[in-house]
C-alpha cells in the first residue's frame, strides 16, 4: 500500500524514508542478532563447565536424539496447544465484545478503559499467588462461594481434569484487557461517516457488525490474535506458580518444560534446541494462518 | 568431662549475656582485622532477618562493610551463574542451596577456603551437614575424606514431625514414633472435613521428592548404589522403596485432605497454621510461622519430634541446606573478607545470637546450650536428634534431572495415574538413561512386579 | 408483582431497549469479574497473615503489611517504584516514537516487499524466543560495556522487547487511515514529515494510546530481565514483589500490599496520561 512520491518532494522524502526506520532497525540489530545466533549455535551444542570455564562441543545428533527420549514431551505439546487455542479464542471473543460495548458508550470511555485494564497492571507473580489462594481447596474464595451456595468444594488445582482449565481461567482474566485495549483503539478509529451512511441505508445492528465493522477491524484483530497467541505459547508465571505442571503432567506447558531443562537442569544445548523448535512451530502456524486469512479475502 | 565443658560453656555464656553491653560494638566475637567491602548473594527467606541482624552486628563490631544482595530463590542461582560464568567479581560470598553446590564445585567456580588462608580451620563443634561443604575432585563427591573445604552451612534444614499437643493429649496419645502410630492417631484425633489427622506434601517436583526421600532412607532405601565410589547402578525400584511409597500414599490418603497430589509446602503450612491439620511433616525452619500470633491460630500448641519411622526401620533425615561459599573469580580482597566473616560467623557467640534472633545455629554446643531448655526453642531437641542420622541425597551433577524424574513419577503414583511399582520402574529406567548418557558406570536392578 | 407479570412487563420495552439492558447487565458482570479479584487483593492487603490464610470475611484491618512493604529493609519498595517509573516511562516514550516512525515509513514509502517482510518476520521470531535464553548474552554484553546494573540497560532491553508489538500495532493503525487523506495532504504541498505529523498522526491517536499503554505495562511488569541485569540498587517493582514469595513460604499480606502499591501508580498514570496524549495531539490536527 505505498503511495508514489509526489513531485518536488524527492530528497526530503527519501531522507525521511530512511531515517525513520533507522532507529528501530539499529536497536534490533544491536540487541537481537548476536543473542539469536548464539541461541542457534547453542541448540546444536553441549555446554559443560569445568575449571571455571565454559566448554562448547558440537553435538547436533545428541541434542535431537534427546527430543525423542524426553518423557512427557508429547503430552506437554498437546497441553500447550489446547491451552493456547482455548484461552486465545475466549480472550478474542470477550475482548471484542467488550471493545464494541465500550465503544458504544456515550460517556465514561476513559474511565472504563482504565478499569478494564486493571488485570494486566497487577504484577504477574502477584496474580499467580493470589489465584493460588483463591483456588485453595480448604480456604479459597471460590470454594467458599460454592460452599455458601450449598455446592461441594472443587479441587481446582488438584484434579488432573481441572488443573489446566483453572489456569486457562486465570489467563483469560489476565489477558482479556490486552485484546480489549487493542480492539477498543481500533473501534475508536472507525470512521463515523461510514457508520452513519450504513445506518441511513437501513442496516441493522448485526449487519453493521458483520459487513462493516468487522472487516474494518480486521488489521487490529489480526495483530491482537497473533501477539496474544505468541504470549500464550510463552505463558510461564501462571503455570509455574499455580501448579508447577502438576498434578502429574496435566498442566505441563512447553514454557515450563523449557524452564526446567534450560534453567533448572542447566542443559543449555537441549534447552536452546527446544526454543528454536518452538519458534519454528509458531512461525509455521502463523504462516499457515495467514494463508487461510488471505485466502478468505480479508486483511 | 562433657558435662564440665557444658557447664563451663553455660557459665561463660551467662556471663557474656550478663556483662554490660555484651551485644554491643566493643567486643568482637572474633578478631578479623580490617577487611575490604564484601558483597554477598543471598536469598529472600524467613531466616534472612536473623542473618541480616547478625551482619549488622558484624559491621558494628569490626567496622567492616558487608552488602547483601537479596534475591528471590531462583534468582540466586540465576545471578550466581551469570556472575561465575563470566569470570566473577560481583560477589565475594555466594549462598548456594545444596542442589546447586555440585554444579558450582564441578565447574571450579568456588574457591577452597585453604586456598585463601592455609591456616583456616573449621571449629569442630560446627555440624558438617552431610559434608555438603567439602569437595573431593577425584571422586567427584562431597566428602571430607580427601575433600577440600569449600563452604559451610548457613541454614541447615531437616524435616521434623509437627503435632498439636492439645489434640494428642485430649486423645490420650503420646507423640507418634512409627508411621503405624500416625495412622492410628489420625483415626482418633481427626474430624474430617473440619480437621485432618496428618498432612504430607506430595506436590509434583521438589515437594514430593524431598518429603518421600525421608521415608526412603528410613528403610535404608536408595536411588543409586554407591555414587561416592562411582557405582551408579540404579536401586530405586526396590521392594523396600515400594514399601515406603505405599505407606506414604496410605498415610496421605487416610489422614490427609482429598487432593494430596497438589499439596505444597505453602499449603501444609497454611493447613497447620489455621488449625485444620493436626500433624504434619514440615521443615524445621517453618517453626517461626507458627509461633507468631499474626501468622498462626495455634500459637504455643505445637511441638516437634523427629520423624516417625516404619516398624523395623532406622532414623533417617534428609538435609536441605544453604551453603556459604566463596567465589573463585572474586578479587582477593573480597575473598579474604568473605573468609573473615566466615570465621566470625562460626563462633559460639555469633551462632548463639543467630539462634536468639530466629536462625538455626550450626554448632552442637549452641544446640545443647541453655537455649535448649527455653520453651521458645523447644525445637532444638528434635533438630539435634535428627541431625545425628541425617544425610545428603542426590549429591551428583545429574541431581536436578533425577529430582525432576522422581518429582513427576512419585506424584503420578500419589494421584493414582501409575501404580507405585510402575512409577518406580519407569523412574528407574529414566534415571538409568540419564546416567548412561553421562558416561557413568550404571546398571539397573530387576523390575518390580506390576 | 409475581414473576409472570414481571416478565410480561418486560415486553413493554422495545427490543432495542432490551438489548441495551442486556448490554448493561453484561457490562456490570464484566466489571465485577475484572475488578473483583483486585478488590479481593485490596482486602487482603489489610488483613493479618492468618486472616488471609483462613479466608476470613470479617477481620480487623491492619496497616502492618503496608508498613512492612514500605519500610522493611529487605524490600526497598519506594526506591524500586521510582526505578520502575523512570524505566517504564522512558522506554515507552522511546519505543512508541521509533516504532511509529518505522511503521509509517514501512507503510507509506516504496520499500522492497522482501525487506518489509524480513523485518516483520524477524520481529515476530524474536518475540517468540523465550527471554531466559536472551538474558545470558545480554548480561555479558552489558557487563562488558560497563552497563550492568544501570537503568540504561533496562531501558534499552525493554525497548527491544516491546518493539515487535509496537511496530505491528502502529502498522495496523496506519493501514486503516484512508489513503485519500494522505494524498490530499501531499497535493496541498506538505512534505512527508508535515503530512505525518499534522495529518496522519492525529488520526491514529487511539493506536498511539493503545501502543503506549501496552508498552508501559509490559515494561512495568517485566521481571526476568530486571532480575538478571540489576542488583538490589536498581531493582524494579516486580523483582521486589517476588521477594515476598521465598523458597517455601509466600507472605501473602505484604505481597497483597505491594501489589496494590504497584498497581495504583500505574493506574493513575494511565488514566491521566491518555487524556494528555489525546489533548496534545488533537490540538495540532487539521480538519
Amino acid at each position: 500500500m505505498s503511495l508514489r512520491d509526489p513531485r518536488g518532494d524527492g530528497v526530503f522524502s527519501a531522507t525521511f524514508k530512511y531515517w525513520s526506520v533507522a532507529p528501530a532497525v539499529l536497536v534490533l540489530a544491536a540487541l537481537t542478532v548476536l543473542p539469536a545466533l548464539a541461541l542457534l549455535r547453542m541448540s546444536v551444542s553441549t555446554i559443560t563447565f569445568s575449571e571455571g570455564h565454559e566448554h562448547w562441543a558440537l553435538t547436533p545428533a545428541r541434542n535431537f536424539a534427546a527430543l525423542f527420549t524426553d518423557p512427557g514431551l508429547a503430552a506437554t505439546v498437546v497441553n500447550t496447544l489446547l491451552f493456547v487455542i482455548v484461552a486465545v479464542a475466549i480472550e478474542m471473543v470477550v475482548g471484542l465484545a467488550l471493545a464494541l460495548l465500550v465503544g458504544g458508550l456515550a460517556r465514561g470511555k476513559g474511565l472504563m478503559r482504565t478499569l478494564l485494564i486493571v488485570p494486566i497492571l497487577v504484577p504477574p507473580v502477584a496474580i499467580g499467588n493470589m489465584f493460588k489462594l483463591m483456588y485453595n481447596y480448604d480456604f479459597g474464595l471460590f470454594n467458599q462461594i460454592l460452599g455458601a451456595l450449598g455446592l461441594p468444594a472443587v479441587s481446582w488445582l488438584g484434579s488432573t481434569s481441572l488443573a489446566l482449565w483453572s489456569i486457562v481461567l486465570v489467563d483469560v482474566w489476565h489477558w482479556v484487557p490486552f485484546v480489549f485495549l487493542i480492539l477498543f483503539a481500533a473501534v475508536e478509529a472507525l470512521p463515523i461517516d461510514v457508520m452513519e451512511a450504513a445506518h441511513v441505508d437501513g442496516a441493522n445492528r448485526w449487519q453493521m457488525l458483520r459487513r462493516i465493522k468487522l472487516p474494518l477491524l480486521m488489521p487490529a484483530i489480526v495483530v491482537a490474535l497473533v501477539f496474544r497467541a505468541i504470549l500464550a505459547f510463552k505463558a510461564f508465571d501462571e503455570v509455574y506458580l499455580l501448579t508447577g505442571g502438576g498434578p502429574g503432567t496435566s498442566s505441563e506447558l512447553v514454557s515450563l518444560h523449557l524452564y526446567r531443562v534450560f534453567f533448572e537442569q542447566n542443559q543449555l544445548g537441549y534447552g536452546a534446541l527446544l526454543s528454536v523448535l518452538t519458534i519454528v512451530v509458531v512461525l509455521s502456524m502463523l504462516a499457515a494462518g495467514r494463508r487461510v486469512v488471505v485466502g478468505a479475502g480479508a486483511a | 568431662m562433657r558435662f564440665i565443658r557444658k557447664l563451663a560453656m553455660t557459665v561463660a555464656s551467662l556471663l557474656l549475656v550478663a556483662a554490660p553491653g555484651a551485644r554491643s560494638a566493643d567486643k568482637p566475637f572474633a578478631e578479623v582485622g580490617k577487611q575490604a567491602p564484601l558483597t554477598m548473594l543471598v536469598p529472600a527467606t524467613p531466616w534472612l532477618p536473623a542473618f541480616s541482624k547478625l551482619v549488622e552486628q558484624y559491621e558494628a563490631q569490626t567496622g567492616n562493610v558487608v552488602k547483601l544482595d537479596v534475591n528471590p530463590f531462583a534468582g540466586v542461582l540465576d545471578k550466581a551463574r551469570n556472575d561465575v560464568h563470566s569470570g566473577g567479581g560481583t560477589y565475594g560470598a555466594l549462598f548456594l542451596d545444596t542442589q546447586w553446590t555440585i554444579e558450582m564445585y564441578e565447574g571450579g567456580f568456588v574457591a577452597p577456603f585453604t586456598d585463601i588462608d592455609p591456616a583456616f580451620v573449621m571449629p569442630k563443634e560446627v555440624l558438617t551437614y552431610g559434608d555438603s561443604g567439602y569437595w573431593n575432585a577425584q571422586k567427584r563427591w562431597r566428602t571430607s575424606n580427601g575433600g577440600k573445604l569449600m563452604g559451610f552451612t548457613v541454614l541447615g534444614n531437616v524435616q521434623v514431625w509437627y503435632y498439636r499437643t492439645d489434640a494428642l493429649k485430649a486423645a490420650g496419645l503420646a507423640p507418634p514414633k512409627t508411621w503405624d502410630d500416625v495412622l492410628a492417631s489420625c483415626a482418633k484425633i481427626a474430624k474430617p472435613p473440619a480437621t485432618y489427622g496428618a498432612v504430607l506434601r506430595a506436590e509434583r517436583g521438589n515437594g514430593i521428592r524431598y518429603d518421600w526421600m525421608q521415608w526412603m532412607v528410613e528403610r535404608n532405601g536408595s536411588v543409586v548404589k554407591d555414587p561416592e565410589n562411582g557405582d551408579f547402578t540404579v536401586t530405586l525400584n526396590s521392594p523396600a522403596n515400594k514399601a515406603s511409597l505405599d505407606q506414604f500414599i496410605e498415610v496421605g490418603k487416610k489422614c490427609g485432605p482429598p487432593n494430596p497430589g497438589s499439596i505444597g509446602q505453602g499449603d501444609v503450612i497454611q493447613l497447620v497454621a489455621t488449625g485444620k491439620a493436626l500433624q504434619a511433616q514440615i521443615v524445621l525452619a517453618a517453626w517461626s510461622n507458627f509461633e507468631d500470633p499474626k501468622k498462626s491460630a495455634v500459637v504455643g500448641k505445637l511441638d516437634v519430634v523427629p520423624l516417625p519411622i516404619p516398624t523395623g526401620g532406622v532414623p533417617g533425615g534428609v538435609i536441605g541446606n544453604w551453603n556459604y561459599t566463596i567465589a573463585k573469580g572474586a578479587s582477593s580482597g573480597q575473598k579474604k573478607s568473605a573468609l573473615a566473616f566466615a570465621q566470625w560467623f562460626l563462633t559460639y557467640d555469633a551462632q548463639y545470637a543467630y539462634a536468639k534472633d530466629g536462625g538455626i545455629p550450626n554448632r552442637t554446643d549452641v544446640l545443647a546450650s541453655d537455649l535448649a531448655r527455653d520453651p521458645a526453642y523447644r525445637w532444638m531437641h528434635a533438630y539435634a536428634e535428627t541431625m545425628k542420622s541425617a544425610t545428603q541425597e542426590l549429591g551428583y551433577v545429574e541431581g536436578p534431572q533425577v529430582e525432576q524424574i522422581l518429582g513427576l513419577r512419585l506424584n503420578q503414583a500419589v494421584i493414582g495415574e501409575l501404580s507405585s511399582a510402575k512409577a518406580l520402574n519407569v523412574a528407574a529406567k529414566e534415571i538409568h538413561d540419564v546416567f548412561a548418557k553421562n558416561g557413568r558406570k550404571t546398571g539397573i536392578g530387576p523390575m518390580l512386579p506390576e | 408483582m409475581t414473576a409472570l407479570t414481571r416478565i410480561a412487563s418486560l415486553r413493554r420495552f422495545t427490543p432495542a431497549t432490551r438489548a441495551r439492558m442486556l448490554g448493561i447487565a453484561l457490562f456490570a458482570l464484566a466489571i465485577i469479574v475484572v475488578v473483583g479479584p483486585f478488590v479481593w487483593v485490596l482486602a487482603n492487603s489489610f488483613k493479618s497473615p492468618i486472616a488471609i490464610l483462613t479466608g476470613a470475611w470479617s477481620f480487623t484491618p491492619t496497616l502492618d503489611n503496608y508498613v512492612d512493604v514500605l519500610s522493611s529493609k529487605r524490600s526497598d519498595f519506594v526506591h524500586a517504584l521510582m526505578t520502575s517509573l523512570v524505566v517504564a516511562t522512558t522506554s515507552t516514550a522511546i519505543v512508541v516514537a521509533i516504532a511509529t516512525l518505522a511503521a509509517y515509513s514501512l507503510h507509506r514509502f516504496a520499500w522492497a516487499r522482501w525487506a518489509v517482510r524480513a523485518l516483520l518476520v524477524w520481529t515476530i521470531a524474536f518475540h517468540v524466543i523465550p527471554i531466559i535464553t536472551m538474558v545470558g548474552p545480554w548480561y555479558v554484553a552489558f557487563r562488558d560495556l560497563g552497563l550492568y546494573d544501570t537503568r540504561t540497560a533496562l531501558v534499552l532491553t525493554h525497548v527491544v522487547i516491546n518493539l515487535p508489538v509496537a511496530l505491528w500495532l502502529m502498522m495496523s493503525f496506519f493501514r486503516s487511515v484512508p489513503p485519500e487523506i494522505e494524498e490530499a495532504a501531499m497535493v496541498d504541498g506538505c512534505h512527508s514529515l508535515a503530512a505525518f505529523w499534522y495529518v496522519v498522526l492525529p488520526l491514529v491517536v487511539p493506536g498511539l494510546i493503545a501502543t503506549g499503554v501496552l508498552a508501559f505495562i509490559f515494561s512495568w511488569n517485566e521481571f526476568t530481565i530486571a532480575l538478571n541485569l540489576t542488583s538490589q540498587a536498581n531493582a524494579t517493582v516486580p523483582v521486589v514483589v517476588s521477594k515476598f514469595a521465598n523458597d517455601y513460604e509466600v507472605q501473602y499480606g505484604p505481597m497483597a500490599a505491594a501489589s496494590i502499591l504497584a498497581t495504583l501508580p500505574a493506574l493513575m498514570l494511565m488514566f491521566f496520561g491518555q487524556r494528555f496524549v489525546v489533548q496534545g495531539l488533537t490540538l495540532g490536527a487539521v480538519k
